[in-house]
């Protein structure tokens, strides 16, 4: 079964980016464009790992992780954080990776293979 | 030295005899036998005492003494004369003579008369003085209030009460006619003194003292100036009254927001550019991996997605640029058609695949329209993303349709007019769209587009109408001038022939 990627992104032009870059490379996605519905799809969902972007229209990354890391079933699934501000690794602290937009696509499935 | 005495006699013996004993007295004398001889008195730099004997009916000297007595009032003229003779004079010369006396002169007498003479002049000459400085006191006073008047900076001059007490002329065009008002009240519109008053730390320690503030003027225009304060002592070396020099420094200060509004542009805009050059990255891979695996599909999606992300740098590299110079516009005469097909033509693509109806109405034939193409067709642009922006914005409604139509409502004018049923605007968002850096759209929004295309549009001598209710749409209606004034005189008959709204 493939591995599954949830994509929080509200830009749709990255989101859809992402979505084609992970199913070229044989993984499931699943996409949300707000913090809220993320949470809701990660709940449904499950997935193996998450790429969130910091700045979503309805809540802030770093809070989204608290609420994520609140629920038992999610709090180990690895986040990514891809976002257009520089110097966000310190945003999430205990996100995998943290990159800045715009990304090196290898680096990111590099890394993506490393956690799932 | 005790001045000049000119003995006019015509008895050379006396006169003579009368001189050696002036001279005795420290007196300088001139003695002559007629005014004729005397030669021109008038001429004479100081005032001179004349002791005159007009001597018989002698017409010709009463005549000359009687001119010199009347004409140059800083000569004294002493008739002396024998006794029975001395009425007759008086008659003549009344008081235009200073004194009379009787011959044979009484050495006391004219000492006397000499002395009281000689203070009179002492007399008419601090008057003179005094008046020729009252009269530089006038001028110079009506220097020092012209130059208080003109002194390009707002000037005040407050009592310890910070009442008003005087002002120069900026200050009344300003502030107005306030004399006797508050200075907080005048310039600030607060009922009491602020905290750090400059006024009142000269009233305590008499130095100068600089502070900026921001005042508002009568008509409500905010100004930043800078003030500095001055004691006015009087004679006691009391500080009596405060004077405030106000320079208005708001250019600078809005060169210095413009500066900082740009610093804070480029860091706020850093965010975005990263946005869309990911996007770009992902039509990029797009399009390799969709010519790779010969998926058309994924090809002209990935031709799209750079096309229009292409598009939106552009644009907001324009905007940077528009914002980074006041740019002087490049007028070049254009096809309106042409024009508006080129504009519409950038978010067709979007609205199609949104399913949004996308209506356009464009008068027929060639007409020409003076603009500079790139930046007028950038604001076309700017308003229309907006409309399409406002209806992906707005759930409420199933169908979404933007109207564009494009009409002349004379000669002179083409009018462009963008309706939309999208989200709409609240009175806020009204009131500020035309502000830099003011945005609905979160992160999405620059803050920049507005405010750059309303600047275009009043580059070209237009006007923008604005009609929106929140949830209902908008209505954008931009009017410029078709033909730039300079080129207005060209024939036009053949031109508006062809003007035919569809």
């Amino acid at each position: 079964m493939k591995k599954k990627i949830l994509i929080i992104e509200d830009d749709p032009a990255v989101a859809d980016y992402l979505i084609t870059l992970f199913e070229d490379n044989d993984y499931a996605t699943v996409h949300a464009t707000s913090a809220q519905d993320g949470l809701t799809l990660a709940q449904q969902e499950q997935p193996d790992l998450i790429t969130l972007d910091l700045e979503l229209p309805d809540e802030w990354g770093p809070r989204f992780y608290r609420k994520l890391s609140a629920d038992k079933a999610l709090k180990n699934t690895p986040v990514i954080v891809i976002s257009g501000l520089s110097g966000n690794k310190y945003a999430v602290s205990k996100a995998v990776a943290s990159l800045t937009k715009p990304f090196d696509r290898e680096e990111l499935l590099k890394i993506v293979r490393e956690h799932i | 030295m005790s001045g000049t005495i000119l003995i006019i006699d015509h008895d050379t013996e006396l006169a003579q005899a009368l001189g050696i004993y002036l001279k005795r007295q420290k007196y300088r004398t001139r003695i002559a036998r007629s005014v004729e001889s005397a030669g021109s008195i008038m001429e004479y730099p100081e005032s001179v005492t004349i002791l005159a004997d007009p001597g018989d009916d002698n017409s010709e000297d009463v005549a000359a003494l009687k001119k010199i007595s009347t004409t140059s009032p800083h000569h004294r003229l002493i008739i002396y004369s024998k006794p029975d003779r001395l009425e007759k004079w008086m008659a003549i010369f009344q008081d235009d003579a200073f004194d009379y006396l009787r011959k044979p002169v009484s050495g006391i007498a004219l000492d006397l008369c000499l002395r009281r003479a000689q203070r009179w002049v002492y007399q008419e000459q601090a008057l003179r003085e005094n008046a020729a400085k009252i009269k530089e006191l006038k001028n110079t006073q009506a220097l020092f209030q012209q130059l208080f008047d003109e002194v390009p900076c707002y000037i005040t001059v407050q009592d310890k009460n910070f009442r008003i007490t005087a002002t120069n002329r900026l200050f009344k065009r300003d502030f107005g006619h306030e004399i006797g008002e508050f200075c907080f009240q005048i310039y600030k519109h607060r009922p009491s003194r602020c905290a750090d008053c400059p006024v009142a730390a000269t009233f305590i320690d008499g130095r100068r003292h600089q502070t900026e503030e921001v005042v508002t003027s009568k008509s409500g225009e905010q100004f930043h100036v800078l003030t500095w304060t001055a004691p006015i002592k009087n004679e006691a070396g009391e500080i009596t009254q405060v004077m405030e020099m106000a320079t208005n420094i708001t250019q600078i200060r809005q060169l210095q927001d413009h500066l900082t509004s740009l610093g804070l542009m480029l860091g706020s805009m850093s965010h975005g550019i990263r946005g869309m050059l990911t996007a770009l990255d992902g039509g990029l891979y797009l399009l390799d991996t969709g010519i790779r695996h010969q998926d058309p599909d994924r090809t002209s999606r990935a031709l799209d997605q750079v096309r229009q992300m292409v598009a939106q740098i552009r644009k907001m590299v324009l905007d940077i640029l528009y914002f980074t110079k006041s740019r002087k516009l490049e007028y070049q005469r254009v096809d309106l058609r042409e024009l508006v097909h080129s504009a519409s033509d950038t978010i067709t693509p979007t609205a199609e695949r949104n399913g949004i109806v996308f209506t356009r109405s464009f008068p027929s034939g060639n007409i020409p329209i003076d603009v500079d193409p790139v930046w007028f067709r950038s604001a076309l642009v700017n308003f229309l993303e907006n409309a399409v922006d406002a209806c992906l914005s707005d759930a409420d409604k199933s169908q979404h349709s933007i109207d564009f139509k494009v009409f002349l409502p004379d000669n002179d004018h083409v009018c462009f007019e963008i309706a939309d049923n999208g989200m709409g605007m609240n009175q806020e968002t009204r009131e500020k769209m035309f502000t830099l850096f003011f945005s609905s759209k979160g992160s999405k929004g620059t803050g920049l587009g507005l405010f750059v295309s309303n600047h275009v549009i009043r580059q070209h001598g237009g006007s923008i109408h604005v009609e929106s209710q929140i949830k209902t749409g908008s209505l954008f209606k931009i009017c410029i001038p078709r033909i730039r004034e300079t080129e207005a005189s060209l024939p036009f008959s053949e031109i508006s022939a062809k003007v035919q709204t569809k």
